[in-house]
């Protein structure tokens, strides 16, 4: 899951919570363990005390001078053989009277813990667990009584012997049950808290789509209702956006009025300059030029820049296309140029307004320059099928200007775009606009070529997304 | 040819001014949009120079008010603000032509040259009358091939008549188009130059309509 990266909120809250489930839940699981087997342990031993004092009381009655074989059948398995389930009356000293033994033991008999010296606990009974006469684990109980009170009287071991392998079995299936609860118990929690982590911090994953949004100039705040905790961040953050594009915008509108201030009184140098003909004259004018060169330059660039931070909108072409068209027309009048217009209408572009005008601006302004007479502007969709669109991608257009003028060898076309390169210094105009037109399309991940019309002239290819 | 200069930086002012006046134009000049604005108002201009960067009414609404007022004089806008924005800007506010800012003199010249040429309805830069021929770009006059050499005032004068030939121009109109405000006006002065013109070219091309003015044409036009 990719929010799990190692330094992350997510993953140290998940390595946490999982740790605090990996620890305890064993820890639980033992403790439950042991309840259980203590308690069933306990119940076993309560019920093993039981038929051995019953048996005591039935078979060493003082009436008798030796233990009789119980009468009473407490536990029906006593009668199945080596089922598991035993009982024996054996004779520690005096007359070596025959060992009593239930059916179920057959020929065989169980051996004495007290012969054995198993220590007694405090109501002297011993506990012992041996493998019995078919060879499964099997718990014995031994209590050592006589027939009467008077010292001397003979001993006798009395043994009740239950059988441990269902106990085990029980136990065995009980652990297994619990490990298998636990786990899921585990699992569901470890998932929950995954749950719990991705709803928690949703709203940091919300801020972070925010910004990429912000970053790419899809938005320009911080929008929606964040929780209380994200909310000073949010107003902070919000701020701070607010007053570096305020910064960005007085320092552009600075740079704007400062290259544009200067454009007078250059243009007042360069004037001055050329009507005389001395060197320094000359060098004046050649360093003005540079000036205006720079000027331009970092005009363009704080043109493009300032892009970035605009709010991507979407820009009906049409319109641009119709007033520039119009003011080309009326610029170029006196050489009569006519300005072929085909535009779908209802075509967008996704971009700036100003951008798309200073682009078709440019390239249509160059056409007219050039042109015998005829100027062709074709916008359309560009084909879908020549295109390899990737997700998320929108489309593109075409904007194709063509001119009937002198047109360009393919070495010419090659130069051209790179900035204050000039093929003609006879038109009239700064350069031909196209590194600016190189520049925003750029910007825009579009394509700008040049190739040779088929009405004589340039023909310039420029594709941009669409809106 | 009477051309106004509005603009508000005194030495692109004078820079403008002088070149205009070199190359055979009066010129009239303003430091701000309201001098600008009443001065394009009422004095009848061939051509206005507009800055649009200006004090007190800045040149857009200038050249809208002159455009409300039904004048039709062309404007050439001269601005530092280059973006096609302003641009459209600027023609739609009824401009016929923008130069952007730093510009080299020669070119607002040529500008204005072609504004002029096209608001009297010349389409090329040569312009030609019968056997005379006028090359707006060169300033150079010829008759039958042969170069004229004509003096400023006489090259004024006969441009102008050049331009609206055909059409019969007083002479009121010939000293208001031909001088800038601060010029003696003598009416005078204008039959002293058709005279010496008249040496200079085929006396018949321009004819004086009695009581109403001059009429230059070649000759086998209307009558």
């Amino acid at each position: 899951m990719g929010m799990l990266r190692a330094n992350s909120l997510a993953f140290r809250l998940f390595v946490v919570s999982a740790l605090w489930t990996l620890i305890v839940l064993p820890i639980a699981g033992f403790l439950i363990f042991r309840l259980y087997k203590d308690d069933f342990q306990t119940s076993f031993d309560v019920q093993l005390k039981k038929l051995v004092i019953a048996l005591t009381i039935d078979s060493m009655s003082e009436a008798t001078d030796r233990p009789v074989a119980p009468t009473n059948r407490y536990e029906p398995l006593f009668e199945v053989t080596l089922s598991g389930w035993y009982w024996q009356i054996k004779p520690l000293d005096g007359p070596l009277d025959k060992t009593l033994v239930s059916a179920s033991l057959a020929s065989s008999t169980l051996p004495s813990p007290f012969e054995r010296k198993f220590p007694s606990d405090a109501t002297g009974t011993r506990w012992v667990n041996v493998v019995g006469p078919n060879g499964d684990k099997i718990r014995i109980v031994e209590v050592i009584d006589t027939l009467g009170h008077e010292p001397g009287t003979p001993r006798y071991s009395i043994i009740v012997a239950g059988p441990m392998d269902w106990f085990e079995a029980s136990v065995s299936s009980f652990t297994t049950r619990l490990a298998t609860a636990l786990s899921l118990a585990g699992l569901g929690l470890v998932l929950a808290t995954l749950f719990q982590i991705q709803f928690a911090l949703r709203p940091l994953r919300e801020i972070e789509k925010s910004l990429g949004r912000i970053r790419s100039a899809e938005a320009e705040r911080l929008e929606g209702q964040l929780p209380v905790e994200i909310e000073p961040l949010q107003r902070e953050l919000n701020a701070l956006l607010q007053s570096n594009q305020d910064i960005i915008e007085r320092a552009r509108t600075q740079v704007g009025n400062l290259a544009h201030g200067l454009k007078t009184p250059l243009a007042v140098i360069v004037n001055e300059a050329r009507d005389a003909k001395t060197p320094f004259a000359k060098k004046v004018a050649m360093q003005a030029g540079v000036m205006r060169d720079q000027i331009n330059h970092y005009l363009d660039r704080a043109r493009v820049a300032a892009r970035v931070n605009v709010i991507g909108g979407v820009t009906e072409v049409r319109p641009v296309v119709d007033p520039l068209v119009r003011a080309l027309g009326k610029i170029h009048q006196d050489t009569g140029i006519d300005i072929k217009v085909e535009c779908p209408a209802g075509l967008k572009f996704r971009g700036d307004r100003q951008d798309l005008e200073e682009v078709l601006g440019n390239v249509l302004d160059n056409a007219c320059k050039w042109a015998d007479r005829r100027v062709r502007l074709t916008i359309e969709p560009a084909d879908p099928d020549n295109l390899s669109l990737r997700d998320g991608e929108a489309g593109l257009f075409r904007v194709v200007v063509e001119d009937d003028g002198p047109g360009l060898s393919a070495e010419q076309r090659a130069k051209l775009g790179k900035r204050g390169l000039r093929l003609d210094e006879t038109k009239p105009g700064s350069g031909l606009g196209l590194s600016i037109v190189t520049d925003l399309v750029g910007l825009y991940r579009g394509t700008f070529g040049l190739e040779a019309s088929k009405m004589g002239g340039l023909k310039a290819v420029i594709t941009l997304p669409l809106g | 040819m009477r051309i106004l200069v509005v603009e508000d930086d005194a030495d692109l002012n004078a820079q403008l001014v002088s070149a205009l006046s070199e190359a055979g134009y009066a010129v009239d000049a303003a430091l701000d949009g309201e001098e600008g604005f009443y001065l394009g108002e009422t004095e009848p201009y061939d051509l206005i120079v507009l800055d649009i960067g200006l004090p007190k009414m800045d040149g857009i609404s200038v050249l809208e008010g002159w455009r409300r007022a039904d004048l039709k004089m062309p404007v050439i806008l001269l601005t530092a603000r280059d973006r096609w924005s302003d641009k459209v800007a600027g023609i739609d506010a009824g401009a016929d032509d923008y130069v952007a800012k730093p510009f080299h003199m020669e070119e607002l010249l040529a500008r204005a040259r072609a504004q002029l040429r096209r608001a009297a309805g010349h389409a090329k830069s040569e312009i030609e009358c019968g056997p005379v021929c006028l090359d707006t770009n060169s300033a150079k006059v010829t008759c039958d091939g042969q170069s004229i050499k004509l003096t400023s005032h006489e090259f004024r004068l006969l441009s102008y008549m050049m331009h609206h030939q055909g059409r019969v121009v007083s002479r009121t109109e010939l000293v208001e188009h031909l001088y800038d405000q601060d010029f003696d006006r003598d009416s005078n002065t204008i039959e002293v130059f058709i005279g010496r013109l008249r040496k200079k070219i085929p006396a018949d091309v321009i004819e004086t309509v009695r009581g109403l003015g001059y009429r230059m044409s070649d000759g086998n036009a209307e009558g």
